[in-house]
């Protein structure tokens, strides 16, 4: 299969990209910029996994108003480890609750991950309970370390990459749907739907794990995909995170919500609130959202339950204890 | 997976698959070694052109043609005898892999590390792609690949070579012994083996003795018993055959199903070691 020139690819991001590049331009009033067109974020409370979920997630797409009728969609959950007692991977039941929900809304939905760590992808997902949860789980996934790639640029290069290989399977979705885990992270402080990204990264071109990202700047890198990747939508679970050493050696928290949004930046800054992280100090937020009026709350519609009702603070390792929400460093 | 499925995954090119799809170098070098194996000279003849038209200007080879990167797959074409690789095309390879290291381990790193007060440590590993850091997996990918050329001809350079990436690899094991896919401690904490990592190590400290490589090998000897991949099975059978620590029941079975080509070529391999690391120390 001859691969695709990076030029198709790039012209239609670079136009996407420079159109929201054009909205977070639209800024008004005098001193801290309010952006034109609040994102919505919506947070639903969700205290377990059970059957419920699936009317949860339903009930956030629709809020959404997402019109995916015959588009292709891909889910892209957090799949880390063989543990499915841990709260390390996206919970299954969520990836098939919202598996089902673009299903309803007439998508053709597949669900894709490339782990950073363990290379025999089926068997982890195998492990982590998906074949169980998910039918015919086989059919619908894909391995994106193993994907068939095309090279791309970034419209807007904030790392030292200047060119990526991206699997065709992510590139060719029209809308991406990143399902993190709400975590702390001991690089960056939390990993939530941009860091979430980096799963889109072909382990047999970058490695396992994918470290020419990590020396070009893993900030940067997020910062990256973010932009290489505009056709969005986010949904957190946030139903039992990680908390302190995370994303892998951390403790369980459980946080009882589900964050959703079409806006990665807004919802990932919903959720550093509700973890007791200020989003204003996470860097890779700044530099993908470029400067940090798209993650000022004032900015952001919050819809459903409000931050303060939800809130629950994640534990912190030390270094990043300057994060914590109102810690003034 | 049968030799015969094997030969279906074959692209047209001459290349194969992860699944579906495009050529790509590692199942392609994976195939070729199971179909010598088997004896079907002729599709692994087509596979070995494939590889040999994919090499780039420096002598490595990309993970697919259209991957303008030399890294870690440079290794697994390097494991192809030079005769059906072809002689010039396999020394390049060679010659890549003698000259490549981790990020960590160039002069003007070392320069910073020292002056920061780091690790200066002389070994040196492997990295999957230009520009970073070595690791475990690629690390004993190379080491493998420069022993089966050191069983063709001695070479003191190969030999210095084979011996820092051997010491990269010891220095990485964990505390309690087998491997992470790095560092075994990362912000003060132990990191946990991996069964695949342990297999792919192993295999490259085949014919070495020590007590801590005996705590290796007992590690991996727990991690086939309680095996739930394809990936590991497969390395860890590697692994453990060069350690005499292999039951034989396990040289056969195929207890997983192969969804991707390497992990059917590998299985294939596992139950032949000499056809993958075609020296002395495979029984």
């Amino acid at each position: 299969m001859p691969h695709k020139a990076s030029g198709e690819l790039t012209r239609r991001q670079f136009v996407t990209g420079a159109a929201a590049a054009a909205g977070t331009a639209a800024l008004t009033g005098c001193g801290a910029p309010r952006i034109a067109e609040p994102s919505l974020v919506s947070i639903a409370r969700a205290p377990q996994y059970g059957q419920e979920i699936y009317q949860t997630v339903r009930g956030l797409l629709a809020r959404h108003g997402l019109n995916v009728r015959g588009r292709n969609v891909l889910l892209k959950p957090n799949l880390v480890e063989f543990e499915p007692e841990s709260s390390i991977n996206t919970n299954p039941l969520l990836v098939h609750a919202v598996y089902e929900g673009f299903r309803e809304l007439g998508a053709n939905v597949r669900i894709a991950e490339g782990p950073g760590h363990r290379r025999n992808t089926f068997d982890l997902a195998d492990a982590a309970g998906y074949f169980n949860v998910v039918p015919q789980f086989e059919d619908v996934f894909v391995d994106l370390n193993l994907d068939d790639v095309s090279r791309v640029r970034p419209a807007r290069q904030v790392s030292t990459l200047s060119a990526w290989y991206l699997p065709n399977t992510a590139l060719g979705a029209d809308l991406l749907v990143s399902i993190p885990k709400m975590k702390t992270h001991h690089w960056v402080g939390a990993t939530l739907s941009a860091k979430n990204l980096f799963g889109l990264i072909p382990g047999a071109v970058y490695g396992w794990p994918k470290n020419p990202l990590h020396w070009a700047g893993i900030d940067e890198s997020i910062a990256d995909l973010h932009n290489l990747f505009p056709r969005q939508f986010a949904i957190v679970d946030g139903i039992v995170g990680m908390e302190g050493n995370g994303p892998i050696q951390g403790k369980p928290k459980p946080a009882g919500v589900l964050v959703a949004g079409r806006d990665r930046m807004a919802v990932d800054a919903t959720c550093c609130r509700i973890m007791g992280i200020d989003p204003l100090k996470v860097r890779y937020l700044n530099l993908a959202a470029g400067g940090d009026a798209p993650i000022q709350e004032r900015n952001i519609r919050q819809d459903g339950e409000s931050i303060a009702s939800v809130a629950t603070n994640f534990a912190l390792l030390p270094q990043f204890q300057h994060l914590r929400l109102g810690s003034g460093a | 997976m049968s030799i015969e499925s094997l030969k279906q995954r074959q692209n047209p090119d001459g290349g194969w698959p992860y699944r579906r799809g495009a050529s790509w170098t590692e199942p392609s070098a994976y195939a070729v070694l199971a179909l010598l194996a088997a004896g079907e000279n002729g599709a692994a003849a087509r596979g070995a052109a494939w590889l040999r038209a994919e090499q780039r200007s420096d002598g490595g080879f990309p993970p697919q043609p259209g991957v303008q990167i030399s890294g870690w797959t440079t290794a697994l074409a390097a494991l192809l005898p030079p005769d059906l690789l072809g002689r010039e095309s396999h020394a390049r390879a060679i010659e890549w892999l003698l000259q490549s290291s981790g990020k960590e381990s160039t002069w003007s790193y070392r320069v910073r590390a020292w002056l920061l007060g780091g690790s200066t440590d002389s070994d040196s590993g492997w990295a999957w792609a230009p520009n970073a850091a070595a690791w475990v997996g690629p690390t004993a990918l190379a080491v493998v690949s420069l022993q089966k050329e050191a069983e063709r001809r001695t070479s003191p350079r190969l030999r210095e070579r084979i011996a820092l990436g051997q010491r990269f690899l010891m220095d990485r094991m964990c505390s309690g012994g087998g491997w992470n896919y790095g560092n075994s401690r990362v912000l003060d904490e132990d990191l946990r083996p991996y069964p695949e990592t342990t297999g792919m190590a192993l295999a490259a400290l085949r014919g070495e003795t020590s007590p801590r490589l005996a705590q290796a090998v007992g590690v991996a000897a727990k991690f086939l018993a309680e095996c739930r991949s394809a990936d590991a099975w497969n390395w860890l059978r590697l692994g453990l055959h060069g350690h005499a620590g292999l039951p034989a029941e396990c040289l056969r079975t195929a207890r997983f199903e192969s969804r991707t080509t390497p992990e059917a070529a590998l299985d294939l391999l596992a139950a032949n070691p000499q056809s993958f690391f075609g020296d002395s120390h495979a029984a």
